[in-house]
């Protein structure tokens, strides 16, 4: 009997979606695009924070670009009246990703902080998950990364260097949210703090465009301009139901014509 | 290959199966050894060599990019995998329905899946950016408590085609025991040691025939679903992604269709050729071309409505990116490629309605060749297009295969022929046991009574 | 020892109607060794058990618990969630156990096969080259002679065109 109630409970747990609803800590970012400016200092951040590798120049012809975070630009309309927006297109960390079903050797999974993480020791390069993404935010690596010398002082030790043939992409600067989490439980089982934790993008964007935190406390950062903005806020490509983390701020247009 | 054949009477008989199977198997002359060897060199140079030089360099020696991650390779994977499919699954087929006109040429058709899969699964180790770990793709117990993640379509991709790699083997050898057993008696030398252990002991008797009967019949009712199954797996390594152009319900259809019509042009392809240089004329007859031009017609028939349905619901869909990539594809940058693979898989094959074309032996290898073209430039596009043209405009791009990936895809058709002309020398080519069941049996002769003398 | 007397017939009708006379005059472990499959071998030398369905049937069952318990096991032992999906998710699952069911029904088939037909052949038994060829023996085992010679009669009045006799080792 004890068996059959172990496997009826089994059963009961895993066969219903329903670990997402309860995570640890629920990292979502929000992203005004009333205050972007384009300047993409987020993506020179990222770069330096996560060890990026400097594909060249013929890489970067090939269209072998490797960003984690990029900043898109859409032109509206004809000279002059011309508008110029800014979307600054990073991982979703959806909890429907599709990128996760696909992998075959479970090299990309969802964790308890809902976030959508990247094994690279795992991974062994099938690419299937950059094709399953509709934001297309994974990168993969073609080649052979060098730094030249003394660009290699400059790596970051927290964060590993990725292989040729590994797939990558935006982590939330998982190293600082570990980092943060170990603080905290080495100050004594305390819960980390709102703004203790930032990724490299938002510390660095000059008009604080980039809110980043817990979605589980409700005083935090984000989650008060998530209520405060309300109106404003969506998500993109949402018709695809993957649930994403990342919410954006419509800008509003001055002219309405 | 052989020397010129001395002519044949008008009826064959059962001892001339025999000699003509063993001759093909036993002589070979000078062209042969020159085929052999110069497949064999243009697998190494045109296909392993440049594997070596992507294995040290990266995938970055390929012509993939940002939005377009795949591309030739997984192609090349589509079109061998549907090369197979109609090989095993035809065979499987006609052998339900008793078909005679399939008796001489399946095996060929079978050796043609099996090599064919060989083929794809060597192009997956191409695919993938880290090939030295591809075995984490495999469910086995390991130290790292991990198992692949069964819940990937890629991964019913590497079960569907263990297990149809694994099925066609043991069908074709099946069926093959019996021919072994005829073979064995007059070969010598180390065909014979080979013949003798590949053979088990078989002897011919009521019960070994009615086993196998059985066991052949069994193994042909599953491997038919088995062979729907696996190409429709396939399909779905691109329909469950929401990409626009590929998350379409059609493609299983689609990609089944697609694999039998590309797998029978492939017979068509492969009959011709075993024909003319194994001498097989008496056997593989303009019946058989006829019947597979029949056969190619009414594929040809389905595949031409479901590239309608598919443009069809693409542009009644309305949405924006679907029929952005729709007109992409038609009218787009690779639009010459799309109307080249109308023209040669959906217009040409209507020449097929004419008899005299069908039993053209010529324009019907012409045919079949263009047509595995066009399936090809298919495969191409699925992958290709797909991935140019995606949700967000920004990050479209553009995908052109690069000198490496020509040269494996022209590689792993070299290698393909190398693993067929090493078949053909070691595998009786033609059924010898079916082909007689299609011979009009011996009539009875008149008694004589010769008493207990061993001849 | 035992003697094994083989007749050799040109055409499949004679053999049969051999067979057939072998096996009413009491002869039931009379052989018909033929180079293709005969219709009405099972009419002359009675009815065969069909065997390998039992292998098959019990391959394919194998199958599909093996591949569930395989996917749903080691997702449930080793949890990583995907996609928001449940962990023991169906339609994945179901495909899984639906390859698995067709591949131990091929092995089971296979093996059912050897096991039946007795292959591969472990001891030496009688064996006819003209079988391989063009012609349909009949062997019967005999004990002693003039069980042989009343076998080789009856096979001669049949229309057998030779008849010889073997030795094999039991």
């Amino acid at each position: 009997m004890n068996l059959i109630e172990r496997f009826r409970q089994s059963w009961e747990k895993y066969s219903h979606p329903g670990y997402y609803d309860k995570f640890d800590y629920a990292w979502t970012m929000s992203i005004d695009l009333d205050r972007c400016t384009g300047c993409e200092a987020c993506v020179v951040a990222c770069q330096a924070e996560n060890n990026l590798p400097i594909v060249g120049e013929k890489a970067m012809a090939q269209g072998r670009e490797m960003k984690w975070i990029r900043i898109e630009r859409y032109w509206e309309g004809e000279y002059p009246d011309i508008k110029l927006r800014f979307m600054p297109m990073l991982c979703q960390h959806c909890d429907a990703a599709p990128c996760e079903t696909v992998c075959p050797v479970t090299a990309t999974y969802h964790n308890q902080d809902g976030l959508n993480t990247q094994v690279y020791n795992r991974c062994i390069g099938t690419r299937a998950c950059a094709v399953y993404c509709p934001y297309e935010v994974r990168y993969f690596n073609y080649n052979h990364h060098h730094w030249d010398a003394p660009l290699e002082q400059q790596l970051n030790p927290d964060v590993t260097v990725r292989e040729k043939g590994v797939m990558e992409k935006c982590t939330f600067c998982i190293q600082r949210i570990r980092q943060a989490k170990d603080q905290a439980k080495d100050d004594g089982r305390r819960r980390v703090r709102d703004g203790e934790v930032q990724p490299a993008c938002v510390q660095t964007c000059p008009s604080q465009a980039l809110v980043f935190g817990d979605r589980n406390n409700p005083d935090s950062l984000v989650s008060q301009t998530l209520v405060l903005e309300h109106a404003r806020s969506y998500r993109v490509l949402d018709e695809l139901n993957t649930s994403p983390s990342v919410i954006y701020l419509k800008s509003v247009d001055d002219d309405v014509s | 290959m052989l020397v010129e054949a001395t002519p044949k009477p008008a009826s064959i008989t059962y001892a001339d199966v025999n000699r003509d199977v063993v001759r093909s198997l036993v002589e070979t002359g000078p062209r042969y050894y020159i085929a052999l060897t110069s497949a064999f060199g243009l697998t190494l140079v045109c296909f392993f060599f440049p594997w070596f030089y992507q294995l040290f360099y990266g995938i970055g020696a390929a012509g993939m990019n940002h939005p377009a991650v795949w591309g030739t390779y997984l192609s090349n994977f589509i079109f061998w995998i549907g090369l197979s499919h109609s090989g095993t699954l035809l065979s499987c087929v006609l052998h339900l329905t008793r078909s005679s006109w399939r008796k001489a040429m399946y095996r060929s058709a079978e050796a043609m899946t099996l090599f064919s899969l060989m083929v794809a699964a060597t192009m997956v180790m191409v695919h993938v950016g880290r090939p030295w770990f591809i075995h984490w793709a495999l469910p086995y117990s390991n130290q790292m408590e991990l198992w692949p993640n069964f819940r990937s379509p890629l991964l019913f991709d590497v079960m569907a085609i263990a297990t149809y790699l694994t099925g066609s083997a043991i069908f074709i050898y099946m069926g093959s025991i019996p021919d072994f057993a005829a073979v064995r008696d007059r070969t010598s030398g180390w065909r014979r040691h080979l013949y003798v252990l590949l053979s088990l002991g078989w002897r011919g008797t009521d019960t070994e025939w009615h086993r196998l009967g059985w066991a052949y019949t069994f193994l042909a009712v599953l491997i038919i679903p088995l062979a729907v199954s696996v190409h429709s797996i396939v399909s779905w390594d691109f329909a469950m992604s929401i990409v626009p152009a590929l998350h379409q319900t059609i493609f299983a259809p689609y990609f089944v269709v697609g694999a039998i019509y590309s797998g029978t042009a492939g017979i068509v392809t492969v009959m011709f050729i075993l024909r003319k240089t194994m001498h097989f004329e008496q056997y593989i007859t303009h019946v058989h071309f006829d019947n597979l031009g029949k056969l190619l017609l009414a594929l040809s028939l389905i595949w031409s409505y479901i590239n309608i349905v598919e443009v069809f619901t693409g542009w009644y869909s309305g949405s924006s990116a679907e029929q952005e990539a729709l007109k992409y594809k038609l009218f787009g940058y690779y639009a010459p490629l799309y109307w080249e693979m109308i023209l040669c898989c959906a217009v040409a094959p209507l020449l097929l309605i004419s008899g005299r074309f069908r039993t053209s032996l010529v324009p019907m290898l012409v045919l079949s060749i263009a047509i595995n073209i066009g399936m090809y430039t298919e495969r191409f596009l699925i992958v290709g297009t797909s991935l140019s043209r995606q949700y967000l405009p920004d990050a479209w791009g553009l995908y052109v295969p690069s000198l490496v990936e020509l040269s494996i895809l022209l590689g792993s058709i070299a290698m393909f022929v190398t693993l067929f002309l090493v078949f053909v020398k070691i595998f009786p080519s033609v059924s010898i046991y079916e082909v007689k069941e299609t011979l009009p049996t011996p009539a009875p002769k008149a008694d004589t009574a010769t008493k207990g003398a061993a001849p | 020892m035992t003697s094994v007397a083989i007749g050799l017939f040109s055409a499949p009708q004679s053999a049969l109607s051999a067979a057939e006379k072998l096996n009413s005059a009491g002869f039931t472990t009379a052989e018909l060794l033929s180079p293709i499959p005969l219709e009405g071998v099972e009419a002359a030398l009675g009815e065969k058990p069909n065997t390998i369905k039992r292998f098959t049937l019990f391959g394919g069952l194998f199958g599909a618990c093996f591949g569930f318990i395989l996917a749903a096991g080691t997702a449930v032992l080793y949890l990583h969630p995907t996609g928001g999906r449940p962990i023991i998710t169906l339609p994945p699952f179901f495909i899984i156990a639906y390859e698995m069911t067709i591949l131990f029904g091929i092995l089971a088939t296979v093996l059912g096969f050897f096991i039946s037909a007795r292959l591969p052949a472990l001891k030496e038994r009688v064996y006819v080259p003209e079988v391989g060829v063009d012609k349909f023996a009949l062997t019967v085992r005999c004990k002693n002679a003039p069980e042989l010679s009343r076998v080789q009669t009856l096979m001669r009045e049949a229309g057998a065109e030779t008849v010889r006799t073997d030795e094999e080792t039991s």
